[in-house]
């Protein structure tokens, strides 16, 4: 399992605007929380319009690590759109990696404008599946929308990388971490979301 | 489907930035990409459609004149002097306040007046100047309404983006259309287009052709005329017959009388390269007679249009009476020479006798068509 | 809430390097801070804006950068440490100063940080800052990791006061934007009394000229000593090394990654260098000696690598014969951001070592599953982003008026309408303030024939950063031009930080509000104000003033930036497509909504032949119903 692995590298990825830099700073500060190196590289700026975004984190026991990962060695990919996911995995991925993505599309401009096409779910399915040692695709901001917020999406996807069981540290430090960052009726939306997400990928 | 039928981008590059434009408005008010603004057809945006109805009806791509007279007529093109012509007359309109504010004899505001009345048709494209001297196309639903659009404009006007825009409406079934020649082609375009969607070609009622020698720049003409009068104070322009060689300028405050030379520079080069003075394609063509104070040329050439007229004379809503033949051989020979210049002046353009440019057309026709066979 | 004034010392946080060197100015004593915002360097300033209260200082945003340094010099020299920080193109505005102060010298310490950002991730260009250093005889320093910046900040302050002058810290967005574990350290108070004094006649100016020239000169031979010592400049690997890597900044972590990839350890050494101007030329010839080949890692131009090459020429005889790589030999690109994998594949040809970076067969796979759907993003305009409605008037309004119009652009989220969302409108971006410049001159070009409109466009922020003195020379030397300011209240693209026109300081208290219409009226010009979402009106009142030409004319276009609006309320409308009414691309449409307006809140439903509304992205500002023109796109009061 990758959970183990030093340094362990995870690329969460999505669009601008989903909580990207949000969910990857959870992430790494509930690592840190625990006693380990955690490093994230992000891009940022112009990147945030709509533009892909990517967090690379790098975890260790031993020693800090640089802000980016070098190509194809990703241990973990975790991505808020499918279609960000296969473009980190076609730089970053390896057969042994380990995929969740959620499964709801933002359109490239290609897309909308009409020249380019967008996978289908069958051909997100199988392409992450071919791609990975092991895949979930969940229905994050479905159920964030359920729950009245789409931006919600990205804590989902925490509780769902949690829940897989893939981190070095369990549930309790993120819990921790989001009483640090929300209070009152934020807090436990919050914490609902994460662990609706855990429930999505627990075995 | 017609490979001769393009897109936007092909008409911008074949008439619009050639200076082609007419200006007609057949390719405007359809969509959102082309629109008419002071004297100009504007693309807005860049339409990626490999075939328009913009195209396919602006009376400046290439145009088969045979297809666009079959489908006014039933009959290939006329090429005879003044195009197909079933009978030609000298009328005006029966009330003399009609006369008196229409130009020359009021024919036009009789006939378009009398189809609304009569319900032949529920509206009109008529074209209405509006502030300063900016003509453009409006739908009038009442016949008292025609009489506000009744006047000679000189100036360009986009009339058919009325007839696109308005003509969709559900409570309009028949539309009658004042029109140039250029838009008269157009409108013969419209209805002979092989689209599926010919726009509003089947509501489309009598054609009401004015003879047309030239029409005029918006911007440039009106920069000119601003150094003289002010616009919004313009209430009519009028070319007299010659030999007074000017164009006049009625205003509020004061006319003007401009030597025509100036005038001429300002006329649209489209203009030059145009066969058709008479309207040909139209139900019905109506000029002025000239020497004949108040009254009106009216040539009817398809069913639709006689029966128009042949009603109105019965309601006795127009006069009618034999055009002499000095005048009829006079108008003959100028619309051949409007011909005649036109295949000299697309010579000159393209540099080749057989690059006609807009004018899909076998030899034999343009050869009938120089001679008014 | 524990924050980077509040943390413990001692414990471990995750910090931003940006928030890293805040936290190392705080833990320095500093009482003054300021800053034009600008990427990768805006979280400096407004971290410490967000904790001023806790931590009992001073911080604002000033109007550009030049002001901002002038402002933290004022500071230091009433003896208050103070922390001034801006991106590359910031550095440029401050040189005028800068070139004066490197020779006054300060009292309390006073660090100038400068964020590059290799790549240009978040910039319209790409430059190097640390040229600046040794042509203004500053001493520079770049961190490399995220406890570096911390420390080296801290110690910036120390020896800028020791020395009397002023430091420059170097980041990347590498180091700036990125985050890691730092383990915290002691605060020093804030030296709250602040007090003017003259010592010395002249002191606190450049005059007389050439001896403070050569006071200069001789302050950086004694910083030499000091670096020389500095414990943020070490060598690691074999006593002889085949190759020797010199680095620093980012370079450091990408130097190690790509020495353990290649399990090179026993052929590399790595010369990390934290203080490279003045260079501790000693601690660097000795390391030289090490070894024939030494490969130069560092981000942007060949810096470090130009001054080793001038230490090895100045006495060849101490080093031996070298053979450098790095940009100038091509190893290392000399544009754009530098990775671990550009060290490793440059290091593996030096070595000549086989590298393949990633399973080929993988790589394959990958390549053809994905390839035909993974697009590029284009960045562009948020969904309801005003300036997306004012570009859509500016390009009706240019066509109609037919004179071959258009619009000069600077520096902002504007800026982005040089691509299709603000529909190519924009057609000069250069520095902030340069739309204005340049249309003083293209607007006196008549005499020379020239006949085109031109439109200047701006930000809210900008405008007042460096439009304002174009403004005024059009307006003295007649320029033909409209000044179009985009006011979305906001310095939106660099993270919504106040400025003089939204009335709040940089630490949330009330400021007086400066309204631009008001300003240029105050000028004298022709002024209007428009909504952008008011197309029809926002284009008349553009054609208006297209036609009244001659002169300068100011178009204040304001309306709120969307996502500082969505802070605080939900969306005015809730959008929908009626799918039977869409014409979609059919003659008549030809899809103008999702192909040509490019909303990402419209996206093309290929299975209906329709455009959709995208519930999540779109942003409720009801715009898009008014481009529709088979009125199938409906606007509906939210609830």
């Amino acid at each position: 399992m990758t959970k183990n692995k030093d340094p362990l590298n995870i690329i969460i990825t999505g669009v601008g605007g989903q909580g990207n830099v949000l969910l990857s700073q959870f992430v790494g500060k509930a690592l840190v929380r625990e006693g380990y190196h955690a490093t994230i590289g992000e891009t940022y700026g112009a990147s945030q319009r709509g533009g892909a975004v990517m967090s690379h984190l790098r975890v260790s026991r031993d020693t800090q690590y640089g802000p980016l990962i070098a190509q194809g060695q990703a241990d973990i990919v975790l991505g808020l759109e499918p279609l960000e996911t296969m473009r980190v995995l076609s730089q970053y991925g390896n057969s042994e990696v380990v995929v969740i993505t959620n499964s709801r599309p933002i359109f490239p401009v290609a897309v909308t404008t009409g020249e380019g096409v967008y996978p289908s779910p069958e051909q997100i399915q199988s392409t992450l599946e071919a791609l990975s040692s092991k895949c979930w695709v969940v229905d994050a901001t479905e159920i964030a929308l359920e729950m009245g917020a789409p931006i919600l999406a990205n804590i989902i996807m925490m509780g769902a990388l949690v829940g897989a069981g893939l981190l070095p540290i369990g549930a309790a430090a993120f819990e921790a971490e989001l009483r640090d960052s929300f209070a009152g009726e934020r807090l436990e939306t919050n914490l609902a979301a994460f662990r609706r997400g855990m429930s999505l990928t627990a075995s | 489907m017609s490979p001769d039928i393009k897109g936007g981008r092909q008409l911008l590059a074949d008439v619009i930035n050639r200076d082609l434009c007419s200006l007609c408005g057949a390719c405007v008010g359809m969509c959102p990409y082309l629109t008419a603004y002071k004297g100009r057809v504007v693309a807005l945006d860049d339409c990626n459609l490999d075939q328009g109805r913009c195209y396919a009806f602006c009376p400046r791509t290439t145009t088969d004149l045979d297809a666009a007279s079959r489908a006014v007529f039933g009959a290939p093109y006329d090429a005879g002097p003044i195009g197909k012509a079933r009978d030609v007359f000298m009328t005006r309109s029966a009330a003399g306040d009609v006369r008196s504010r229409g130009q020359y004899g009021g024919t036009v505001s009789a006939l378009a007046a009398f189809a609304l009345e009569r319900g032949l048709i529920d509206s009109a494209v008529l074209t209405a100047t509006g502030g300063g001297m900016l003509p453009e196309g409006t739908l009038v639903r009442a016949a008292s309404e025609v009489i506000g659009c009744a006047r000679s404009n000189y100036v360009a006007a986009p009339t058919l983006a009325a007839f696109n825009r308005e003509a969709r409406r559900e409570d309009v079934a028949k539309v009658g259309v004042v029109a140039t020649p250029c838009q008269a082609l157009a409108l013969a375009k419209m209805r002979a287009s092989p689209l599926e969607n010919r726009n509003n070609a089947d509501k489309l009622g009598p054609v009401i052709g004015l003879f047309c020698t030239w029409a005029l720049r918006y911007q440039e003409f009106a920069r000119f005329l601003r150094e003289k009068v002010a616009l919004n104070e313009i209430k009519k322009f009028d070319i007299p017959p010659p030999p007074a060689n000017v164009f006049q300028v009625f205003s509020d405050s004061t006319s003007l009388s401009i030597p025509l030379d100036d005038v001429r520079g300002f006329i649209r080069n489209t203009c030059n390269l145009c066969l058709d003075m008479t309207a040909e394609l139209a139900d019905v063509s109506v000029g002025a007679a000239e020497g004949v104070e108040g009254w009106n040329t009216l040539i009817v050439r398809s069913d639709r249009g006689a029966e128009l007229v042949e009603a109105a004379r019965a309601a006795g809503v127009l006069e009618v009476d034999a055009l002499p033949d000095e005048n009829l051989n006079h108008l003959k020979g100028a619309s051949l020479g409007k011909r005649r210049r036109a295949f000299a002046n697309i010579a000159a353009m393209t540099g080749s006798e057989s690059d006609l440019l807009y004018l899909d057309i076998s030899d034999e026709l343009r050869r009938r068509l120089v001679e008014g066979e | 809430m524990a924050n980077v004034a509040t943390f413990e010392a001692g414990t471990a946080q995750l910090l931003m390097g940006n928030e890293g060197i805040a936290r190392g100015a705080l833990e320095a004593g500093i009482g003054f801070a300021s800053a034009y915002p600008g990427n990768p360097s805006s979280e400096i300033i407004g971290t410490l804006a967000d904790v001023a209260a806790d931590a009992g200082i001073y911080v604002e945003w000033s109007i550009n950068e030049k002001v901002a340094l002038e402002a933290a010099a004022a500071a230091a020299f009433a003896g208050v440490r103070s922390i001034c920080a801006m991106k590359h193109n910031g550095l440029n505005v401050v040189l005028d100063f800068l070139m004066g102060l490197n020779v006054t010298g300060t009292k309390a310490g006073l660090v100038l940080v400068t964020c590059d950002d290799p790549g240009a991730l978040s910039s319209t260009e790409e430059e190097d800052s640390r040229p600046v250093a040794k042509w203004a005889c500053v001493p520079l320093l770049e961190p490399a990791t995220f406890q570096e910046e911390k420390d080296m900040t801290r110690w910036a302050f120390e020896l800028s006061e020791q020395f009397k002058t002023m430091f420059l810290l170097r980041g990347v967005t590498r180091t700036s934007h990125a985050r890691g574990d730092v383990r915290i350290g002691e605060r020093l108070p804030p030296n709250r009394e602040a007090r003017f004094t003259v010592d010395v006649p002249l002191q606190y100016t450049a005059i007389p000229a050439p001896p403070k020239h050569m006071a200069a000169h001789q302050r950086q031979e004694r910083i030499r000593e000091v670096f020389e010592e500095a414990p943020f400049n070490w060598y690691q690997g074999p006593e002889k090394p085949e190759l020797l890597i010199a680095t620093c900044g980012s370079g450091w972590f990408y130097s190690i990654e790509a020495v353990r990839a290649l399990k090179a350890e026993d052929r590399v050494g790595i010369l990390k260098l934290g203080t490279t101007w003045p260079l501790p030329e000693k601690l660097v010839r000795r390391n030289l000696a090490r070894a024939e080949k030494v490969l130069v890692v560092e981000e942007i131009d060949p810096f470090l690598e130009n001054n080793l090459k001038e230490l090895v020429g100045e006495d060849p005889a101490a080093v031996g014969p070298k053979k450098f790589y790095g940009k100038r030999s091509g190893h290392i690109p000399s544009a754009g951001e530098i990775n671990p994998d550009i060290v490793t594949a440059a290091l593996a040809k030096i070595l000549d070592i086989e590298h393949a970076p990633v399973d080929p067969d993988y790589s394959q796979k990958a390549l053809a599953l994905t390839s035909f759907f993974v697009h590029p993003r284009m960045v562009g305009f948020c969904a309801g982003c005003p300036h997306r409605a004012t570009f859509w008037s500016v390009k009706n309004a240019l066509k109609l008026d037919g004179r071959d119009g258009f619009v000069t652009g600077d520096i902002g989220c504007y800026t982005m309408a040089v691509g299709p969302t603000g529909f190519w409108q924009l057609k000069t971006a250069q520095a902030m303030g340069s739309a204005a410049g340049m249309a003083c001159g293209f607007g006196n070009l008549k005499g020379l024939g020239f006949k085109q409109p031109v439109i200047a466009a701006c930000g809210d922020s900008t405008f007042f950063h460096a439009t304002i003195p174009a403004l005024i020379s059009g307006i003295y030397n007649k320029a033909d031009y409209i000044l179009l300011v985009l006011d979305n209240s906001a310095t939106a693209m660099t993270g919504f930080q106040p400025h003089p026109g939204t009335g709040r300081t940089a630490t949330g208290g009330p400021a007086p509000a400066i309204d631009i219409a008001d300003v240029c009226r105050a000028l004298g010009v022709r002024t209007e104000v428009t909504d952008p979402f008011d197309l029809q009106g926002t284009t008349e009142k553009l054609l208006d003033l297209l036609e009244d030409d001659g002169k300068v004319r100011v178009l204040v276009s304001r309306r709120e930036c969307q996502l500082v609006r969505a802070r605080r309320e939900k969306a005015p409308y809730v959008m929908r497509v009626d799918q039977e009414k869409c014409i979609g691309e059919t003659c008549g449409c030809a899809r103008l909504c999702t192909r040509v307006f490019q909303c990402p809140g419209l996206i093309w439903d290929a299975a209906k032949g329709a455009a959709r509304i995208d519930e999540v992205i779109c942003a409720g500002c009801g715009v898009c119903a008014d481009i529709c023109s088979a009125g199938a796109i409906i606007r509906e009061a939210a609830q």
